[in-house]
This record gives C-alpha cells, structure tokens and sequence, in this order.
C-alpha cells in the first residue's frame, strides 16, 4: 500500500491532466474523457483516504461516484450524438451558433 | 447493518421527496403508446400526474410545518429550511409545468419526457436542500444536474438547443469533478463526510493549506450552480438555448437550492472558526461584488431581453451573496425571502415569452414591440414584474434588498450596500428597455402582419402563472411579514439552532 501522499500527486496529476484537456482540446469526445479522468482522481483519493482513515464511508463514496459517472456520461453522448446528427462534427470550434 | 424498513416518522420524511420521483418513473411507462390518437390523451394525462405529483409533495410539506414536525431519515433531514425549499421547489416546477404545456405546444415538440426530467430534477433537488452530509449532497446535486442538461437539449430540431446542452454539460461536469474533489480533500482531513461535524474540527486542521483547497473547491462547485461571476459563463447561452419555462425553472430553483446549500454549509462567520471564517467571507465579498459589477454592465448591453434576464439572474445572484457576506441571521432570513420573491419574479419574467408566444429564436426586445398593448393584462404584469426585479420600492423585490442591505449596515459593510444600491439602478436601465419595447414602441409593420396572419396564441396556462407572479410580487411587497416571521424566520433559527 503507497502512502497517502503518493496517491494525492498522482490523483493531482489525473485532475490537473483532466482540466488541461478539457480546455486544450477541441473534440467534445475527448472532452468528455477528460471530465471523466477528473471524477477518477477524485475516486483514487476516496480509496486511499478510506484505506488509510480504515472507515468504510469513502469507498462508498468511490463505488457511488462510478455510478454518477456513468449516468453523467450517458447523458453527454446523447447530447453529442443529437449533436452529430444536426451539425454532422463533435469539434467544439465548429459549435458556434450563441454568443459566450 | 440498517437494513429495516423506515417507520412512518421517517417515511414522513422521505414521501415529498418519493412523490415527484415516483410519478417521474412511472411517466416514461406510458409514453410507450405509439398511436397519435392515444398520445394527445396521454400527454394530457403526464401532465396532469406530474402536476398531482408536485401537488401531492407541496400538501405533505405544508402539514408537516402546520405540525411544526422536523422528520429524519438516516442523512437526510427535512427540518424547518429544508420544508421552506422543497415547498420553494415545488411551487417553481409547478408553475415551470404549466408554463411548459403552453410552450411545448406553440414549439409543437410536446413530450412527457421533458415533464419526467423535470420531476427527477426536483427530487433531486429536495435531497440537495435537506441534508449536511456531502455524500447525499453530491448525490442531490448529480441528480438534479443531469436531467438539467438533457432538459437544456429537449428541442433536438434546434441545433442552437443541443449546442447549448452540451455548453452546459461541460461546464457542469467540471465544476462537479472540482465539488468532487473539494469533498476528498476535506473527507482525507478531517475522516467525516459530514459537514456540520467538519465545522467543529476547523480549528485544527486548519494550519493545513489543504483544507483551504478542500474549502475552495467546495465553493467553486456551490457558486458554479449559484452563478456567480466568475463562474456564470455558462448562464447566459445555457438559458437562451433551453426552452423559456426551463430556463425559469433553472434560474429560480437551481439557484434556489445552491443558495440553501450554502447557508446550510456556512451559516453565519462564527460556524468556521476565527482563521477560516473571515477567509470565506472574504471570498464572498469579493465574488458579490464581481458579480455585481460584471452582471449588470453586461446586461445593458444585451440586445435579446431573454440574455438580459439570464444576466439579470446573475446579478440577483450577487445580492444573495451579499447575504452570506452580513451572515447575521437577519441577513439569512431576508436572504430566504428574497429567494421566495425571486421564484414569483423570474418565473413571471420568463413565462412573458410564453405568454406572448415567441417560440424559437424570437427573444430579442425588437420582438416585443407593442406587445404590452396587445395585451393589457399580461402587459401589466410585466411591468409589475420588472419593477420588482429592479426593486422600486413598494413590490416585493425592494424589500428582498431591504433586509440584505440593512443587515450590511449593520454589520459595517456600508461601501457593499453602496454598491448593491448602485447596482439596483444600472439594473433599472435594462428592465426599463424592457418594458418600452412593451409599451412606447409600435410594432413593425413586418410584425404587424405577421401577428394578422399568425393563428391566436394559446396560452392561457402560461398566463396564468405570469398573473400569479404578478400577485405575489405584490403581495411580497405589503404582506411581506406573514411570509418572513412564518416561515423565513422559523427556517433560520431552526438552523442556527436559536430556539
């Protein structure tokens, strides 16, 4: 079992490559990749604290987040795919049609 | 371990919750019928249940306050603050279902799913209201988050409706993942998932620069869904995008409940000690006046009124930070009332467009020209409403900035509620183009014969509830009393455990 600090760099590095993706590229797929890769650092963290502190509550938490992940993600494709069809490219640059 | 049936105290506390939830299940059940003939019925059937539904859950939440019963079920408590919300909840998707009938109609894109979404959003929005454990929180927030994004998206014949979903969906998914980790931080410090438990321990832990990250990351994710500057990017396309009954429906109660979560979280400056304490509020202080700031110069400059109202929410969002910024518990409870004059305001302001039947893309105020004529009614309510929203004094919003600012003075923020008054009147400048688009423009003579050629308007759902707006407006502003000591009042002091 790695120390608790080493799980907190590496579960960083996972959310900082996360957020850097998310605003460095331009498919809505890879995107939504790299908002997944932020829940799992935070899901690592869960595992290792909850190891660590030995109560039960964060590995909950963890298995709990896997299913939020998955609801969130589903919901994400199918706003892609309605998408796709009307606008036939998941690059955001081409998604423009309001203002922010 | 626990694995036994609630009793019927702590069923109590879970049926205002169970009954949108429900009827939201059942809802997709029936919309399996593929005849055109059955559906016309169904869909009137889906509407009526999601309105029994919501009906259902706002009787059981007025019993339990007449009873003065604070029931509980393992992490979720329905105490006097979490009623107030679910009753604020229910009356906001009540008037979001009926604006929808009409709206969905003139869209011609009727379907029960949108009304399912929608229930699902406001359990999940009950469990976000009534509990302090960040586990049920997170699960509250995922809950109402995501039928959110599918609602923003529901009219897939517009690209501008997916494109705003998915805007929505990123930047939602962030700031949860950012929540996210803000809560493992905390969880890894203090070994409590429990926010009210972690309070008692700031003082220790404190010399830990992680815990302030943890505190950080945590309010990035509650002012994300409060949209505060910098975190209101999203506001604006997001409510242009999404049908006009959802947008109101978003700006009334996810702001709604995400300001309930944070007084939950941070009542008064005392609950996080004396380091961490002045540290949050100056954080609040500085987002408020941003907020302030940024929202009401760029909301003058808007050209569609449905932009200017999605930057005006953002701007009513600064004044309930300010709020938190007094944190005495006048400033709570007039933060509450607010809240509840808020719902009548927007829901009011959004359901216009309705009323006046601009579908699609017709939000701009050249499309509003002369419209106030055409209908007297809707016309003065409108003005009634935006009045409100820019707080002249005797309707209900003035009073709303009332209680904020004096608790400010009190409290020795003079400069901030300087500046909450300023704000006020830039904000008139905007919601008064609104209201000479209604009255002192004529209409075009493009969009006078369109309006001869165009079929009546059928809306006389959505009209209703801008009437209903309208009158609580101005009931918020003479009976302001019986809404703050009887309900407001009692929430805050329950929290804070005063009495």
């Amino acid at each position: 079992m790695p120390s608790p600090n080493a799980v907190l760099i590496i579960s960083f590095l996972l959310f900082s490559t996360g957020v850097a993706g998310i605003l460095i590229r331009r498919n809505a797929l890879v995107i939504l990749m790299c908002a997944e890769l932020m829940l799992n650092a935070a899901n690592l963290n869960f595992i290792a604290f909850a190891r660590h502190s030995g109560s039960v509550g964060g590995q909950a938490f963890a298995l709990m987040v896997m299913g939020f992940a998955a609801a969130e993600v589903a919901v994400g494709l199918a706003i892609v795919v309605a998408l796709y069809r009307r606008k036939a490219t998941v690059q955001v640059d081409d998604i423009n049609l309001l203002k922010g | 371990m626990n694995s036994a049936l609630p009793t019927s105290a702590q069923w109590a506390a879970l049926m205002p919750i169970l009954f949108p939830a429900l009827a939201a299940a059942v809802i997709p059940l029936a919309l399996l019928d593929r005849d055109a003939g059955v559906q016309k019925w169904i869909r009137a059937g889906v509407y009526a249940v999601a309105l029994f539904a919501l009906g259902a859950s706002f009787m059981f939440l007025a019993e339990l306050g007449k009873q003065s019963s604070q029931p509980s079920y393992q992490q979720l408590r329905l105490d006097y603050l979490a009623q107030f919300t679910g009753i604020f909840i229910v009356v906001a998707a009540a008037l979001a279902v009926l604006q929808s009938w009409d709206h969905f109609h003139q869209e011609g894109w009727v379907k029960g799913e949108t009304i399912s979404l929608l229930l699902f959003s406001v359990s999940g929005m009950m469990v976000f209201a009534s509990t302090t454990n960040l586990l049920v929180l997170f699960l509250g927030l995922e809950l109402f988050s995501i039928p959110l994004y599918a609602l923003t998206a529901t009219l897939r014949s517009r690209s501008s409706s997916s494109e705003g979903g998915l805007k929505y969906f990123i930047t939602g998914a962030v700031a949860a993942a950012c929540f996210l980790m803000g809560i493992v931080i905390l969880y890894g410090l203090t070994g409590t998932l429990d926010i009210s438990v972690m309070r008692l321990q700031a003082g220790t832990p404190l010399a830990d620069p992680l815990f302030i990250v943890g505190i950080g990351l945590l309010l990035v994710g509650f002012l994300f869904k409060v949209s505060a500057v910098p975190f209101h990017q999203w506001t604006p396309d997001v409510y242009v995008a999404s049908p006009h009954p959802i947008a109101g429906f978003m700006s009334v109660a996810t702001k709604g409940v995400a300001i309930v979560a944070l007084i939950r979280a941070f009542p008064g400056l005392t609950a996080w000690g004396p380091v961490l304490g002045p540290k949050v509020q100056g954080v609040f202080m500085l987002v408020a006046v941003l907020t302030l700031v940024v929202a009401n110069l760029t909301a003058l400059v808007q050209t569609s009124a449905k932009r200017m109202l999605a930057y005006s929410s953002i701007s009513h969002a600064g004044y309930l930070v300010l709020g938190l910024v007094a944190g005495t518990p006048g400033a709570l409870t007039g933060m509450l009332f607010y809240l509840a004059i808020y719902l009548a305001m927007n829901m009011g302001a959004f359901g216009l467009f309705t009323a006046f039947g601009l579908v699609g893309e017709k939000d701009t105020y050249e499309d509003l020209r002369g419209l106030g004529w055409k209908h007297p009614l809707m016309g003065l309510c409108a003005a009634l409403i935006l009045f409100s929203l820019a707080g002249v004094p005797p309707l209900g919003g003035f009073y709303g900035k009332y209680m904020i600012f004096k608790e400010l003075v009190a409290t020795g923020h003079v400069n901030l509620a300087i500046l909450g008054v300023l704000a006020s009147l830039v904000s008139m400048g905007y919601y008064l183009r609104f209201i000479v688009a209604l009255f002192l423009q004529a209409p075009t003579q493009a969009q006078e014969r369109e309006a001869t050629e165009a079929p009546v308007i059928q809306a006389s759902l959505a009209r209703g509830t801008v009437l209903v707006g309208a009158i609580l407006v101005v009931a918020g502003g003479f009976m302001q009393t019986v809404l703050v000591d009887g309900f407001a009042h009692r929430a805050i002091q329950g929290l804070l455990g005063l009495r």
